[in-house]
């Protein structure tokens, strides 16, 4: 028996509970799931997709699909480890912390803007995604905070322009 | 009655490391190695490479222990972050090896876990045959 741990989040409106379907293609009041990946000897570990661009109000859900390894789904925002802010002003960062194998986190983001978060044992790896939520209007973070952050990491994330031409970004 | 003593104390000597020396042959080990599941969030059993045992003080490089699902070592895993082996002024020296007759061994490149958060390289020592690599395999 595989027990999965699941934590419903939903920023800006308090902890909230939601539905837990698994879809390949979300419905619009389904959560949008983000794959936490690894290969078999942990040399290469990331989020599928990598780049996500949503309406506001959908729920994210990341899964460990990962059977070697534990990530987390962190918010860039100064209340997790001091990392600088990559999330809207107003928005509330959040941190899953570490998943198991098969365990999952979701998170509903209302507020419009671009969201960047890291998995915390695998930031120096690269391991990092972005949504984008709505139609941004503030410059791409990686442009206002990228300071503190790895080069592997800033390096990872796929362009705002990337993200609002393909809607999906996947990188494997 | 002199040469009766001194072969004694030879003997001691002799048997004193292995008296003192970590029972690691069998899951768990004595001495102060510690569940690496119980240390850090990580599965108790990680494919490739087995459950882990370490003793926490000697972390990031370990040595750590590593046993197949009926408890045998199957190797001894140094844990060697990528930032240390280029920097000039940072060596590992002395690392314990308390495995015994090691195999062959396999270096790769690991991109993090928690315990040890930064890229580093994997260097298994394997106690067992290639073949039986496969006792650590995922289901």
């Amino acid at each position: 028996m595989t027990l999965t741990r699941r934590h419903i989040l939903r920023i800006g409106e308090g902890l909230v509970l939601a539905g837990l379907a698994q879809p390949h293609h979300p419905l619009a009041d389904e959560p949008v799931e983000i794959r936490m990946q690894g290969n078999a000897d942990g040399s290469h570990v990331w989020f599928d997709p990598v780049g996500l661009l949503i309406q506001p109000g959908r729920t994210i859900r990341w899964i460990n699909l990962d059977p070697g390894n534990s990530h987390t789904a962190t918010a860039y925002h100064p209340q997790n480890f001091e990392h600088p802010r990559r999330i809207p002003e107003s928005a509330r960062p959040w941190n899953s912390d570490y998943l198991l194998p098969n365990e999952s986190f979701s998170v509903t983001l209302d507020v419009e803007g671009i969201y960047d978060f890291f998995c915390v044992p695998h930031e120096h790896a690269g391991m990092v995604g972005r949504i984008i939520v709505g139609h941004p209007v503030s410059p791409p973070a990686d442009d206002a905070n990228a300071s503190g952050i790895p080069e592997a990491a800033r390096l990872a994330f796929p362009s705002v322009e990337e993200i609002m031409n393909r809607g999906i970004v996947r990188r494997m | 009655m002199s040469f009766r003593f001194a072969a004694a104390i030879a003997l001691a000597a002799f048997a004193l490391p292995a008296m003192a020396a970590d029972q690691v042959e069998k899951a768990p080990p004595s001495g102060a190695y510690k569940k690496v599941s119980e240390l850090v969030k990580l599965p108790d059993f990680l494919p490739g490479l087995g459950q882990l045992f370490v003793d926490p003080k000697t972390l990031p490089a370990g040595p750590f222990l590593a046993y197949d699902r009926d408890g045998r070592l199957v190797s001894t895993v140094y844990m060697l972050p990528v930032e240390d082996l280029s920097n000039k002024d940072k060596r590992f020296d002395d690392l314990a090896a308390p495995g015994g007759k090691v195999d062959h061994v396999d270096v790769y490149f690991n991109a993090g876990h928690p315990g040890v958060e930064k890229p580093h390289a994997h260097v298994v020592l394997w106690h067992v045959p290639k073949a039986d690599e496969s006792r650590v395999a995922a289901k």
